[in-house]
């Protein structure tokens, strides 16, 4: 439980932690479109470089996200089995009567679970190194024109802040409810596969209700508080474009134009 | 069942960004049959304690003796479910793990998941149910329906009914009303004396600490500050003063009462009664000299 990653912000004071928000959304979000164009080895080892760098310079310690993945690890896993397993392309390498593993498959599966990786590791990368408010400023002004065609975007990256802010409050929760119900001898983490399922009632049923009771009270706190929406609302975050956040947005360019060169 | 912790060290989120040590070098033996309270400013570490005394929490150093049960750093234990049964946890906010349809069922939680008969677990049920001052009318109604306080006290009869042997108890009596605390903490204390259960008590509430104690344990950044029996913690003012705490009201007043006549009066006074029997003592005592 402690060591999930996703939504957690990391502090710090590395050259990805001090880029403008914006910059780091709209790279995540290019680079989710640009994993696609990878299809060879060379591709997939630039986009790989660009990914370890990325991690190198924001300064996180690996051991804590090698952790964090783990839970995701295993979906890459079946991900690559499965495909090792279904796709019959290319010479046959190995036939053991009813299991027939074919180049193509091998290499398939090795891409596949590469660009689940990367797409992971990027997407994390932005949330470890970027505060909640700092991705919802982002989020808003780089969607700010959008209100002109009546889009809610305030209220879309609202939603997302508070996502964010409450996802390690919901982990918390989780934990100290399984502690309550392992303590009224329930198991979660041991024994018999059927004992740990009849277990995710007493977990589900109270963390709803403490979600829903949470999610009224801030609704009311915030309406205490003058919350009125976002007309008139200004940021107390002003956002800086800086030589850092060009620089990026060179290397992303370079990135996308020898990817389109090297794709075969 | 006798605790002993050597050389207790609790790190949360070990080899993460947010590594914090909550414990340290902690040592303490509690005999069978204690009451044992232990106080401390918020943040000292007392949930972290006692959340190892049923393997909830595994120590990073040092080792956890309960019965023949032993914890280790390092080292997996297979029957935490068995010492579960034997270790009760009522945890702060406890109404927060009620999840059943009915009040019975949610009491019942517990002693089915240890293997006690249904028939017998009802029996415990419908007891426990009045002794936490509800009445058996509630046994067939939601959990979600009720008030706060009565959800504590659902709660707290659900960790009952499993019949431990040690009763740790974390700040049981936080946000109840002055009549509420005063019953539900009887009734831990009657429950303490009548089946001989080692207690172990959380609390802000010096009046508790001094009235239930044997041994009182005052925490500060995750280690013993204090440690002694009610009358040797509260006769040195000075020392809780430091750690900026209080002494019980009722000790207050017997220390002002001792500066006022220069009289010595008997320092295991911490009930209201004791105290105002020692204060009338004192004032008819000065009625006949005069
Ligand atoms: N789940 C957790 N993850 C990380 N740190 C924690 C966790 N629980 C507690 N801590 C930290 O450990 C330290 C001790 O906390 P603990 O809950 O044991 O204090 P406490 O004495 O019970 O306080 P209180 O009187 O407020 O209940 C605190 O500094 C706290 O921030
Ligand atoms: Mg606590």
């Amino acid at each position: 439980m402690q060591n999930i990653i996703i939504g957690q912000y990391v502090p710090g004071q590395s050259f990805i932690h001090k880029l403008d928000p914006r910059a780091k959304l709209i790279t995540a979000f290019l680079f989710v479109i640009i994993v696609f164009l990878a299809n060879n080895w060379i591709t997939y080892a630039l986009l790989g470089a660009f990914t370890l760098l990325a991690i190198f310079v924001s300064r996180l310690p690996l051991r804590y996200i090698y952790n964090g993945l783990k839970p995701i690890l295993l979906v890459i896993i079946l991900t690559f089995l499965l495909h090792v397993f279904l796709t019959k392309e290319g010479p046959l390498l190995f036939d053991w009567g009813f299991l027939e593993i074919y180049e193509g498959g091998v290499k398939q599966g090795v891409f596949i679970s590469l660009r689940l990786l990367f797409l992971i590791m990027i997407t994390s990368l932005l949330t470890l190194t970027t505060t909640p408010i700092d991705i919802t400023v982002g989020i808003e002004t780089l969607l700010g024109p959008m209100k002109k065609v009546g889009l809610p975007v305030h209220e879309f990256a609202l939603m997302m802040s508070i996502a964010l802010r409450f996802i390690p409050t919901l982990l918390e929760e989780t934990e100290k409810i399984m502690k309550a119900q392992s303590a009224r001898g329930a198991q979660f983490s041991s024994g018999p596969i059927k004992e740990r399922l009849k277990s995710i009632v007493p977990l589900l049923v109270p963390l709803f209700v403490s979600a829903f009771k949470r999610a009224e009270d801030l609704a009311m706190a915030m309406e205490a508080r003058g919350y009125r929406g976002g007309e008139g609302r200004t940021s107390i975050r002003l956002l800086k474009w800086s030589g850092k956040d060009t620089t990026l947005f060179v290397i992303l360019l370079l990135l996308c134009i020898s990817l389109l060169l090297l794709r075969s | 069942m006798d605790i002993t912790i050597k050389g207790l060290e609790h790190s949360y989120s070990k080899g993460t960004p947010f590594e914090r040590k909550a414990l340290s070098n902690i040592n303490l033996s509690i005999p069978s049959g204690t009451f044992q309270t232990i106080i401390g400013h918020t943040g000292s570490g007392k949930s972290t304690l006692i959340q190892h005394l049923n393997g909830l929490l595994k120590p990073t150093q040092g080792s956890i003796q309960i019965g023949d049960f032993k914890i280790q750093a390092g080292v997996k234990e297979k029957r935490l479910k068995a010492l579960r049964k034997h270790v009760g946890i009522v945890f702060q906010y406890p109404e927060h793990q009620l999840f059943e349809e009915t009040i019975e069922k949610d009491i019942l939680f517990g002693p089915l998941n240890f293997g006690v008969p249904e028939e017998e677990a009802k029996k415990r049920a419908a007891r426990l149910i009045q002794q936490v001052g509800l009445d058996e009318s509630y046994l067939s109604r939601s959990p979600f329906d009720l008030s706060g306080g009565q959800m504590r006290r659902v709660a707290i009869a659900g960790v009952l009914a499993m019949k431990p042997s040690i009763l740790i108890l974390d700040e049981p009596t936080a946000g109840l009303d002055p009549r509420g605390r005063r019953e539900i903490m009887d009734l831990f204390y009657r429950l303490h004396e009548e089946e001989g259960l080692t207690t172990i008590l959380v609390t802000h509430s010096m009046e508790d600490a001094a009235r239930f104690s044997d041994d009182i344990l005052i925490m500060e950044k995750g280690g013993i500050a204090l440690q002694g029996g009610p009358e040797t913690i509260f006769s040195n003012p000075e020392a809780l003063k430091k750690l900026s705490l209080d002494v019980p009201e009722t000790v207050q007043f017997i220390h002002r009462l001792e500066e006022r006549f220069t009289k010595n009066l008997p320092h295991s006074v911490f009930t209201l009664e004791a105290a105002v029997d020692a204060a009338l003592s004192i004032l008819q005592k000065g009625e006949e000299n005069s």
